[in-house]
């Protein structure tokens, strides 16, 4: 998290100015955590407005309804791929099997990020993944003490990690832009000072995609990832491809 | 309708038939129910006044804007995202930052000075918030500002009752820069956490 993350309860608070706001909103579509916390605060700054109640005349009603009357309504945002046939419904009440993934990548923010650019084969596998552990998903996301960091992976593509003390596991997603060829794949690895590299897991083969919790990931100093022969390898035999310093 | 609600009032915190809820109605407005939005109107209109008048202090200006901000929820409806938070926080902030541009705009032109205090405003206790559930939360909140320390109450006050930028608050305060962005920040983290454990409570 940099330095402009300290600046969510002034943007929160509209305290900021515009060019403030549009570097800030930037930085929201980037950064996880700070996603979930603006969130956050929002409604609790919304809170705030409580205290203030007061009946308005009552010609306002008057004048607002005839206004609505004349006033064409926008179309909804182009809602993401992955979202689309669900756009009009409440979507907290439909969480099938494809929503949860949205739901885990919607308080990623990155991860938002790296599903909608996912090939329609990796879907299957995010789904997969984020449904056996979307529960230690979101309450890894939701810690306080949640920090994110990224990396690119050589030949295009990133790897995001969401690692949280509190619950002394992180949350790893990875999404390349191609799979490594020659039947290799690619394999996460965590790196522990004093200790050899500990896989957490090998892609199969054409797979570029991946959601993952690592339990005790604080303890890393880095996640790695290498490309390796189809079935993964018991240690790190290339250099890595990315790697995100913790 | 004064009459009404209070002929139904009852002494309980929770009425035994559930209120339209915000989020449900939106729902609808999104659609283009235009009497889903007449009930909205009901349900949120003394927030969005109460608040854009507390910023801008001038009844007449906080009219205009009320009006702007609920047709512009009328306009934006179908971009109303429920996985981002609730419907009543996204009505209040679209209310909060047109009051602020307000505010902010006027404060460019005339560079009037602002009086400094907090809560100077009190907002007259009309007969329709004699409603139990609206009376719980302003205590609520009012409660939850009391437990922040001095300096986090100023910082968050200031900049949301009375629509202050943050170096604008860090000169208000005497404090750097720095030190206002924490505090609002913490600030606000220490008045979720209030407002969450209450509600249990």
């Amino acid at each position: 998290m940099t330095d402009i993350h300290t600046l969510a309860g002034a943007y929160v608070l509209d305290a900021v100015d515009d060019i403030e706001r549009a570097s800030f909103d930037r930085h929201l579509r980037e950064c996880a955590a700070c996603r979930t916390e603006v969130d956050e605060l929002q409604e609790t700054a919304a809170r705030l407005a409580d205290a203030t109640w007061s009946v308005p005349p009552p010609r306002l009603r008057e004048n607002v309804l005839a206004e609505v009357a004349r006033t064409r309504q926008l179309p909804p945002v182009a809602a993401p791929p992955v979202a689309s046939p669900r756009r009009r419904a409440p979507r907290r009440w439909l969480l099938s099997a494809a929503a949860s993934v949205v739901v885990a990548a919607a308080a990623a923010g990155t991860a938002v990020y790296v599903v909608q650019d996912q090939r329609v084969r990796d879907e299957r596998a995010i789904a997969e993944a984020a449904r056996s552990s979307e529960a230690r998903v979101r309450e890894i996301l939701a810690a306080p003490d949640v920090q994110v960091r990224e990396a690119a992976v050589t030949g295009g593509g990133r790897v995001t990690v969401a690692s949280s003390r509190l619950h002394d596991a992180g949350v790893v997603v990875m999404a390349a832009d191609s799979a490594p060829g020659g039947g290799q794949v690619y394999q996460l690895w965590t790196i522990r000072a004093g200790s050899d590299p500990k896989s957490e897991g090998a892609l199969r083969v054409g797979q570029t995609a991946t959601l993952s919790v690592v339990e005790g990931l604080p303890g890393a100093s880095d996640v790695a990832v290498t490309v390796e022969p189809a079935g993964g390898s018991l240690q790190p035999t290339t250099t890595p491809v990315a790697q995100v310093p913790l | 309708m004064v009459e009404e609600r209070s002929a139904k009032r009852r002494l309980t915190a929770v009425p035994s038939a559930a209120p339209p809820d915000v989020g449900d109605l939106l729902g609808s407005v999104a659609r283009g129910d235009e009497d889903a939005f007449g009930k909205l109107y009901d349900l949120v209109a003394p927030r969005v006044f109460g608040l854009v008048r507390r910023v801008l202090r001038d009844p007449a200006q906080a009219e205009e804007v009320a009006q702007e901000v609920l047709v512009e929820v009328w306009r934006m409806a179908a971009r109303f995202d429920p996985a981002r938070g609730s419907a009543s926080s996204w009505i209040l902030t679209i209310a909060h930052r047109r009051a602020v541009d307000r505010v902010r705009s006027e404060q460019a032109a005339t560079s009037r000075s602002i009086v400094v205090g907090v809560a100077a405003v009190e907002t007259p206790y009309d007969a329709v918030a004699d409603e139990v559930q609206g009376r719980l939360e302003r205590q609520q909140v009012r409660r939850c500002l009391e437990d922040l320390t001095e300096l986090q109450k100023q910082a968050v006050t200031l900049a949301y009752y009375q629509g202050h930028s943050y170096p604008r608050v860090a000169e208000l305060l005497g404090a750097p820069l720095p030190t206002i962005k924490t505090r609002m920040r913490d600030g606000l983290i220490r008045l979720r956490d209030c407002l969450t454990t209450e509600v249990t409570a």
